[in-house]
């Protein structure tokens, strides 16, 4: 009576039993009331961390005149830094560019707050010599040679920045006289804000509290509930490997929380590309960030849905042996912001996804580590300085960022990473079918 | 390792063919214990083809049988086959068999052809496959007008319906029915009981579960009789009954005159006891219920008595254990 079946094509063949399987779970999600509100709460609690960067996004960060260059000593009407470049006493009110010939004018003073820019560029200037005179008092024709270049490197008017490969730590910046010694904090502070906060809501918003709490209250019953339910009798009356059940549930469950996680990704993204630090009206190269936060976020999803489904089949009351699972990658997730390079990372799912994120902002962000580097030093103002402090912004960015701990360029680690959390995935996938399968039903 | 990219099932099914030699249900020396419990004691049992009624008080274990049977749970010793296949390791047998479930648990969010069209494509059918199949199955068991209503808001006769369509898709050669009848009102008792027996006439193998022996004897004379665990009586309903006949029964009748009913009966041989439980009721003993039978018809008809109602309260699932337990029964 039924007509033989066409040749079947893979599609065709997946639409079959996996396909029904997948689509029955996500119809199922849908008509649960809890399925929304968990997703609501998801939502709620990245919305609210958004709201606090886009406030801290429109506050104005006082410029600091770092070096006193704005001041007029003398009171003559020429700020320090003026009268520096063209050689007048800035202590003696008679010495002044007035009195050349033809008169120059004086400058605002607030040309000399901030005039350094940030501008540390590894690439423009070799391997370990950063920093740039924008100001061009370092460069003044009355200095001597050991002035302009006082960290003998021959080079006049740079920074000597070292990485140490074998402790991986960055040396203390040794910076010739005068150079990049009033950086723009604000300009400073916004992109450094913003970057941490990139890489924070990234990491824990996204990886973290999303990719695991997620995974937690979905895919623990995706088997469970229905076992519980006794509605799994009608699946395991078909002819269907339980193996297949279990793989259909989770892409069900995925059907659910990809397309959840990607929508979450893009509008945070749009929000923070409009509202970050741009030179045009978007950060476009932001949206390498968000692919990279969004795909280290479905793999995450992926691997622990396996984990918490196979950990629910396993017993009633799977969820409490999911939540030290929880604990333990949190842990992992600290010491990663801390110790990138811990083997014991490797033991864990957060530690491979947070590595993606992590490579991720190498490559969107090339001189990441120059720019946290400078915040930290502050334009020679750090350590026991006038100012005592770092840049605003630069302890929170250096606080989310970290190496990626495999020692490989970020691409391979990206590769690397993306190979271990799938095999992590299958894995899980096979122990949870087997468990399923061991399981008797009544 | 890989997913099933054919779907057809474990267990290379793809050239799986059912071992026609072998019955469709084949049961050895099967044993289901629970620590200490036993479920199934020691069941042999081998069936193909009509309708055989299962038929246990409740917890005798006919659940357990069937879950056996249905790759739920797996034997504590001794072996399952279906069509000559093990369910437990292997679920490919599923392709021809359909499973009612006694869970009265469904997904009530689902329409009934939602739900017999999904279940449909686990068979292996394509979406438009399963539409036609689902409107097909659902025909038969008479619920095509309400085909597009949500389950939840479904009676319990209708529910229980679905559930045979959904079993019925891709016409399976065994049906695994556990306790349809439970709890239907009188009208879906009889469409059930229908479709159970136009299944039987259509050759296919029907296993039907049930504690209440009017049920099945309504639907089938093959049986099997379980009990704490154990294969009590396989066979003929009638054979077993005409064993029971030479035992104590009771009839009951309700009628406008019992005392002058009872005058006319106590004369037949078979009668030794009456008794008047209410003003128009009369109870008569016998030790042959076919003999009394026999008689009773023209004896009310003859002497223009007026009856509403004849029954064996006995007569029942109890009273056929006792016997075939020598009185050890419940």
């Amino acid at each position: 009576m039924m007509s033989p079946p066409k040749k079947d094509n893979v599609f065709r063949a997946l639409d079959r039993k996996l396909g029904a399987v997948a689509e029955f779970t996500m119809r199922q999600y849908r008509t649960k009331l809890s399925t929304w509100v968990i997703l609501g709460v998801g939502f709620i609690a990245i919305f609210i961390v958004v709201l606090f960067y886009v406030d801290s996004m429109q506050q104005e960060i006082e410029a600091i005149d770092n070096d006193g260059d704005s001041m007029d000593w003398d009171g003559d009407g020429y700020p320090t830094g003026q009268e520096r470049i063209y050689g007048t006493d800035p202590d003696n009110p008679e010495s002044h560019p007035g009195t050349f010939s033809p008169p120059i004018a004086p400058d605002p003073p607030e040309k000399w707050i901030n005039e350094d820019d940030f501008d540390w560029d590894l690439s423009a200037r070799g391997d370990t010599t950063v920093g740039y005179d924008d100001d061009g008092d370092c460069r003044l024709a009355d200095s001597t040679q050991s002035q302009k270049d006082n960290n003998r490197n021959n080079v006049e008017c740079d920074i000597i920045l070292d990485y140490d490969e074998m402790r991986g730590e960055w040396s203390e910046p040794n910076s010739d006289r005068l150079v990049d010694e009033d950086p723009d904090e604000e300009k400073y502070a916004k992109e450094a804000i913003h970057r941490a906060f990139l890489l924070a809501i990234g990491k824990m918003g996204f990886v973290f509290l999303l990719g695991i709490f997620l995974p937690l209250f979905l895919a623990t019953g995706l088997i469970r509930e229905e076992m519980d339910n006794s509605t799994m009798h009608f699946m395991l009356a078909k002819p269907i490997a339980r193996r297949d059940i279990f793989l259909g549930r989770i892409v069900g469950y995925l059907g659910i929380v990809w397309p959840y996680v990607i929508a979450m990704g893009l509008i945070v993204g749009l929000i923070s590309g409009f509202a970050g630090p741009s030179d045009g009206f978007f950060r476009f190269a932001d949206l390498g960030m968000w692919m990279a936060i969004i795909f280290a976020t479905m793999l995450a999803t992926l691997v622990y849905g396996m984990l918490f489904c196979a950990l629910g089949t396993l017993w009633k009351h799977g969820i409490v042996l999911a939540l030290p699972f929880a604990a333990w990658e949190l842990g992992m997730a600290i010491l990663s912001f801390n110790a990138p390079s811990a083997s014991i990372l490797r033991f864990s799912v957060i530690g491979w996804s947070l590595n993606i994120i992590d490579a991720a902002s190498l490559v969107v962000w090339p001189n990441m580590n120059l720019f946290i580097n400078m915040g930290l030093w502050g334009g020679g103002h750090g350590d026991g300085g006038w100012w005592g402090n770092s840049l605003e912004g630069a302890d929170a960015l250096s606080a989310f960022a970290s190496d990626t701990g495999l020692g490989i360029s970020p691409i391979a680690t990206i590769v690397v990473s993306t190979f271990v959390l799938l095999f992590q995935a299958l894995i899980l996938w096979l122990i949870g079918s087997a468990i399923f399968k061991g399981k008797e039903i009544e | 390792m890989m997913p099933d990219l054919q779907q057809v099932g474990e267990g290379q099914t793809q050239q799986w063919a059912p071992n026609t030699t072998v019955p469709v249900v084949l049961l050895e020396n099967v044993s289901k214990t629970y620590g200490k419990i036993h479920a199934l004691s020691e069941i042999t049992l081998a069936l193909s083809g009509g309708v055989t009624g299962i038929l246990g008080s409740n917890g005798a274990g006919k659940s357990t049988l069937f879950n056996l049977l249905m790759g739920k749970l797996k034997p504590s010793s001794g072996t399952v086959k279906l069509f000559g296949t093990d369910p437990w390791k292997n679920p490919a047998p599923y392709a021809r068999i359909g499973f009612v479930p006694e869970h009265e648990k469904m997904h009530d969010w689902m329409t009934a052809h939602g739900f017999v069209s999904l279940f449909a494509r686990l068979n292996g059918l394509t979406r438009e496959e399963a539409k036609t199949e689902a409107d097909r199955v659902l025909n038969f068991v008479g619920l095509t007008d309400v085909a597009h209503k949500q389950l939840g808001r479904y009676s319990k006769g209708m529910r229980q319906r679905v559930k045979i369509a959904h079993a019925l898709v891709n016409d399976p050669e065994l049906i695994v029915l556990d306790e349809p009848l439970q709890g239907c009102d009188p009208l879906a008792r009889t469409t059930i009981m229908n479709v159970i027996r136009e299944l039987g006439k259509m050759g296919r193998t029907v296993l039907v579960s049930s504690h209440i022996l009017h049920e099945i004897e309504r639907i089938t004379e093959q049986i099997v009789i379980l009990h704490n665990g154990r294969l009590l009586a396989l066979g003929n309903l009638h054979a077993i009954r005409e064993k029971m006949d030479n035992i104590p029964h009771t009839i009951s009748i309700g009628c406008e005159n019992p005392k002058e009913l009872a005058k006319d009966i106590i004369n037949n041989d078979a009668v030794y006891g009456i008794s008047f439980p209410s003003g128009n009721n009369l109870q008569i003993q016998t030790h042959n219920l076919n003999e009394v039978h026999r008689e009773l018809p023209a004896l009310i008809v003859n002497n223009g008595h007026k009856v509403s109602s004849i029954d064996n309260p006995d007569d029942d699932l109890e009273s056929i254990l006792k016997y075939l337990t020598g009185g050890l029964a419940r």
